[in-house]
C-alpha cells in the first residue's frame, strides 16, 4: 500500500501548496456535495474518500511511509483551511483523524499493518465508541465491561451518540476491565472490534434536525480478541487522551459558521436588510467576532507554523466560535420572520434556502468535542490556575 | 527586555498606590516621574534618531503603554509620545517640527494634541475650528474639546481649517495668553482639557504644516491612536483580571475559595478570552501600523478600539461582581480599574462608535456593491 511519492510538500511555499491542494479537491471532490450542511453517507461520500485515500490526500499528517502526505503541522493547518474554504465536510474521518495516529503511537507492527492500510483503502470504516448513557461529559464514569476469558474479552455494555455507525465496519472503544481501580480512569482499555461481530446490534436513531446521524450500539456477549487491544491493559484512558494538539485547533477554526454566516448574508440582502440600521448593527457585531477570531486563531496558527505545541489555552478558540456560530443562527431565524416557522429548504425571495438546519446544528457544536462548560473547566484549572 | 524594564518600572517607581494618591489633584500626575519616564528614552521611542529619539516602532510602544496602564501609571504617555509624535513625524521638516521633536525627546518640552472638537466624532472639522487672515497675521478662532494631557502640557498642536478649506497643524504655546483653557477632572482622577481660541493670534512659523500633508499626518496619528489606547486598554484588562484572579484564589466563603464556584470560574474564563481577543486584534493591528498598510490600518484600528473598549468595561465591571461588596468600595483597587477603562474607552471613540464606523468602511458599501 505504501506509495512512493516524490512531492516533499513541507518544501513546497505555502500559496503553491494551497493551489496544489485545491486543483486537487476540484479534480476529486463532486460539485454538488460541496457546502452541504448535513452530515454526509458513505454513498455520497466513498469515490471521494478512495481517490484520496489512494493519493494520500485523506491523510495530511499520516507519514508518506503509511500513505499520507506527510505534512508538518503548519501545512497540516493550511491543508484544512483549503478543505474548509471548498466546502468540504470530513466524514468517516474517525479512521484517518482518531485510530490512525492512536495506533501509530501505541499499536503493535501487526495492527499497523492489518489496519492503516484499510483505513486508507476505505476497506475499514471507524466509528467512535466512547460515550454511554451515563458516561458523556463525565466519560470516566462508563460502564461497558470487557473481562477477560482466554485468549480474549468479552464485551458487555452500551455505547451511544456513535456518529454514523450504520456506515461503519470497525468500532474503536472504551471499556472497563478494572472495576476495582483506584481511580476510574486507570480501570479502561482500548479495543478495536469489528462491527459484524456476533453480539453487536445498531439502533440509529435522528437527531434534531431530522436526519439520521447517530446511533446506540448493544454489545451482548461480544467475543474480541486480545490482540485487539491497543496499548497496555488498564491504560485506554492514556492511550484515548493522546491526541494531538494540531487537531485541537481545527474545532476552533473561523470558517466553521461560514455556511449559516453565508445563508444569512445571502437571506438579509433578498430582504433588504442592509438598507435596516438595526439589522447593520446587529450584523456588523457578528462580523467583527468573526474578524477577532480569525486574528486570535491566527496567533495559534502562528504557534504551530514555528514549531511549537499547543496548550490547554488553545479550548478558547472553540468556545467562542461555537457560540459566535450559535448567534449567527439565531439572527437568521430573526431575518427569515414567518419563514423561519416553515420545515425544510423553502424560496425565499426568489433564493432557495432551509433556515432552521443551520440553528439546530449550531446547537451540537457547543456540546461536542467536550461541551463548552468543560472546556470552560479545563481553561479555568490549567490556564488560570483557578482552584477546584 | 523591554517588557521586563516596564514592569519593573512599575513595581518600583508606580504602582496601583500612586494612581490612588494622585487621583483628583492637578494635574493628575507628576513632573518628576515624566522625568524619569523620558530619561528612559520612552517618550521618544516613535521619535527619529536625528531628533535625539529611539526611533523604535509601534511594537515597542505597545509594549510600553501595555505595560504602564496595567498599574495605572497616570503620565499622559499617550498623547505626547503617540499623538504629539506621529503627527509631528508625518509632517514635513520645518524648524518648529524639528525642535518639537528634539524638545520632546530630550524630556524638554511636552507638546499635547488638540484635534478634537465635538463629542463623538473624529471628523477634523466637526466644530468649525478656523484659521484666518493673512499670513503673518493670522488668527485662530474656535473650540477644542477633550484634550488629552493638556494640564502642565508646554502647548497645542492645533489641527484647523484654512480660509482655503484646508487642513493645517498649527503650534500654540501654552504662555501664549490668549488661550482659554478649561479643565476637566476625568472619571479616573486625571485631567483633560477643553481649549478655547479667540482671535488667538498665529505667527507665520508656527503653522507647522497645511494641505494635504497636514491631513495625512492627523489621520495617521488617529490610526495610531486607536491601536495604542487599544494596547493601553489591554494593560487595564490584565490589571483587573489579575486582581480578580488573586481574588478568586484567596477569598473564601462556604469553606472553600470561591474560584472553585464554576459560576465565578466560568464567568472569569470568558473575561479571560475577551482579554485574549483583544491582545489578537491589537497584535495584528500593531503590524499593520508598523507596515504603514495605511487601508487595512484603517480597518483594523476600529476594530482594535471597539473590542479592547468593550471588552475592558465589561472585564473590569465584572471585576466588581467578582469583588462582592468590597469591589463597589472605594478603598478597593477594581474601582480604579473601572475608572480607567471608562476613560480609555471613551476617548477617540466607544465600542458603539468604531462598529458603526467599521459598519460604513466594511459592510454596508460592499453589500450594496455585491
Amino acid at each position: 500500500m505504501t506509495s512512493v511519492r516524490t512531492v516533499d510538500y513541507n518544501a513546497m511555499a505555502e500559496d503553491d501548496f494551497r493551489s496544489t491542494a485545491r486543483a486537487f479537491f476540484k479534480a476529486h471532490f463532486p460539485e454538488h456535495l460541496r457546502f452541504i450542511m448535513r452530515r454526509m453517507r458513505w454513498d455520497d461520500m466513498k469515490d471521494w474518500y478512495i481517490a484520496a485515500g489512494r493519493e494520500g490526500w485523506l491523510a495530511p499528517g499520516w507519514p508518506q511511509e503509511w500513505g499520507g502526505l506527510g505534512l508538518n503541522p503548519d501545512k497540516r493547518v493550511v491543508y484544512l483551511e483549503e478543505l474548509e474554504a471548498y466546502g468540504i465536510s470530513r466524514t468517516h474521518e474517525h479512521g484517518v483523524v482518531q485510530v490512525g495516529p492512536i495506533l501509530m503511537k501505541y499499536g503493535t507492527p501487526e495492527q499497523k499493518n492489518h489496519y492503516l492500510p484499510r483505513i486508507l483503502s476505505g476497506e475499514h470504516i471507524w466509528a467512535q465508541g466512547y460515550s454511554e448513557p451515563n458516561a458523556g461529559s463525565d466519560l470516566a464514569n462508563l460502564s461497558t465491561t470487557a473481562t477477560v476469558e482466554g485468549d480474549h474479552f468479552v464485551i458487555n455494555g452500551q455505547k451511544t451518540w456513535t456518529s454514523m455507525a450504520d456506515d461503519a465496519t470497525h468500532i474503536y472503544l472504551l471499556a472497563r476491565t478494572d472495576k476495582d481501580a483506584p481511580k476510574k480512569q486507570l480501570g479502561i482499555s482500548f479495543i478495536l472490534a469489528d462491527l459484524s461481530t456476533p453480539g453487536i446490534s445498531i439502533r440509529p436513531f435522528d437527531n434534531i434536525c431530522g436526519h439520521t446521524e447517530f446511533c446506540d450500539v448493544f454489545f451482548d456477549n461480544v467475543r474480541v480478541p486480545i490482540a485487539n487491544m491497543v496499548g497496555q491493559l488498564n491504560q485506554g484512558w492514556t492511550v484515548a487522551k493522546s491526541l494531538l494538539s494540531h487537531e485541537r485547533i481545527n474545532i476552533g477554526s473561523p470558517r466553521r459558521p461560514q455556511y449559516a454566516l453565508k445563508r444569512l448574508e445571502t437571506l438579509a440582502r433578498s430582504r433588504g436588510l442592509f438598507a435596516n440600521a438595526d439589522f447593520v448593527a446587529q450584523f456588523t457585531v457578528i462580523k467583527m467576532d468573526i474578524e477577532d477570531h480569525t486574528s486570535l486563531y491566527g496567533k495559534y496558527v502562528d504557534k504551530l507554523k514555528r514549531g511549537e505545541e499547543l496548550g490547554s489555552d488553545v479550548s478558547m478558540l472553540k468556545i467562542w466560535i461555537t457560540e459566535l456560530w450559535q448567534r449567527i443562527t439565531e439572527l437568521l431565524i430573526e431575518v427569515g420572520d414567518e419563514w423561519s416557522s416553515v420545515e425544510g429548504q423553502q424560496a425565499i425571495d426568489g433564493m432557495e434556502v432551509d433556515i432552521l438546519s443551520p440553528y439546530y446544528y449550531a446547537r451540537a457544536s457547543s456540546i461536542y468535542g467536550g461541551s463548552n462548560e468543560i472546556q470552560r473547566n479545563v481553561l479555568a484549572k490549567y490556564v488560570l490556575e483557578l482552584p477546584s | 527586555m523591554l517588557a521586563d524594564s516596564v514592569a519593573d518600572f512599575t513595581t518600583r517607581r508606580s504602582p496601583v498606590e500612586r494612581m490612588r494618591r494622585l487621583k483628583g489633584a492637578p494635574p493628575g500626575y507628576e513632573k518628576a516621574l515624566w522625568k524619569e519616564i523620558s530619561e528612559l528614552g520612552w517618550v521618544g521611542i516613535l521619535v527619529p534618531s536625528e531628533h535625539g529619539g529611539l526611533d523604535l516602532g509601534f511594537p515597542e510602544m505597545r509594549m510600553v503603554l501595555e505595560g504602564l496602564a496595567k498599574t495605572l501609571v497616570p503620565e499622559p504617555l499617550c498623547a505626547t509620545a503617540v499623538l504629539a509624535a506621529v503627527l509631528l513625524r508625518n509632517l514635513p521638516s520645518g524648524e518648529v517640527r524639528d525642535r518639537l521633536l528634539s524638545e520632546m525627546a530630550g524630556g524638554a518640552c511636552r507638546p499635547v494634541v488638540a484635534w478634537q472638537e465635538a463629542a463623538g466624532s473624529l471628523e477634523l472639522n466637526a466644530g468649525g475650528c478656523r484659521l484666518d487672515g493673512v499670513p503673518g497675521a493670522a488668527r485662530l478662532n474656535g473650540r477644542k474639546q477633550f484634550v488629552h494631557g493638556a494640564a502642565g502640557s508646554d502647548g497645542y498642536l492645533v489641527s484647523a481649517m484654512t480660509a482655503a478649506n484646508e487642513a493645517c497643524v498649527l503650534w500654540i504655546p501654552a504662555d501664549a495668553g490668549s488661550v482659554k483653557v478649561e479643565h476637566l477632572l476625568m472619571a479616573d482622577g486625571r485631567q483633560m482639557a477643553g481649549l478655547g481660541f479667540e482671535h488667538t493670534p498665529v505667527v507665520q512659523e508656527h503653522v507647522v504644516a497645511t494641505g494635504l500633508v497636514a491631513k495625512q499626518a492627523l489621520e495617521r496619528m488617529r490610526d495610531a491612536a486607536l491601536i495604542m489606547i487599544g494596547a493601553e486598554l489591554c494593560g487595564v484588562m490584565r490589571g483587573a483580571i489579575d486582581l480578580a484572579l488573586n481574588h478568586l484564589r484567596t477569598r473564601k466563603q462556604f469553606g472553600k475559595p470561591i474560584g472553585a464556584f464554576q459560576a465565578l470560574a466560568h464567568r472569569t474564563v470568558d473575561l479571560f478570552i475577551q482579554l485574549q481577543l483583544s491582545m489578537a486584534v491589537v497584535d495584528e493591528a500593531v503590524k499593520a501600523l508598523q507596515r504603514a498598510d495605511d487601508d487595512r490600518t484603517t480597518q483594523l484600528a476600529s476594530r482594535a478600539k471597539a473590542r479592547c473598549s468593550a471588552a475592558a468595561l465589561r472585564i473590569t465591571r465584572e471585576t466588581i461582581q467578582i469583588f462582592g461588596a468590597m469591589g463597589f468600595a472605594d478603598e478597593c483597587d477594581v474601582g480604579l480599574y473601572v475608572k480607567r477603562a471608562v476613560c480609555l474607552s471613551a476617548w477617540f471613540g466607544n465600542a458603539t462608535f468604531h462598529q458603526r464606523r467599521y459598519a460604513r468602511l466594511c459592510i454596508v458599501g460592499k453589500q450594496e456593491a455585491s
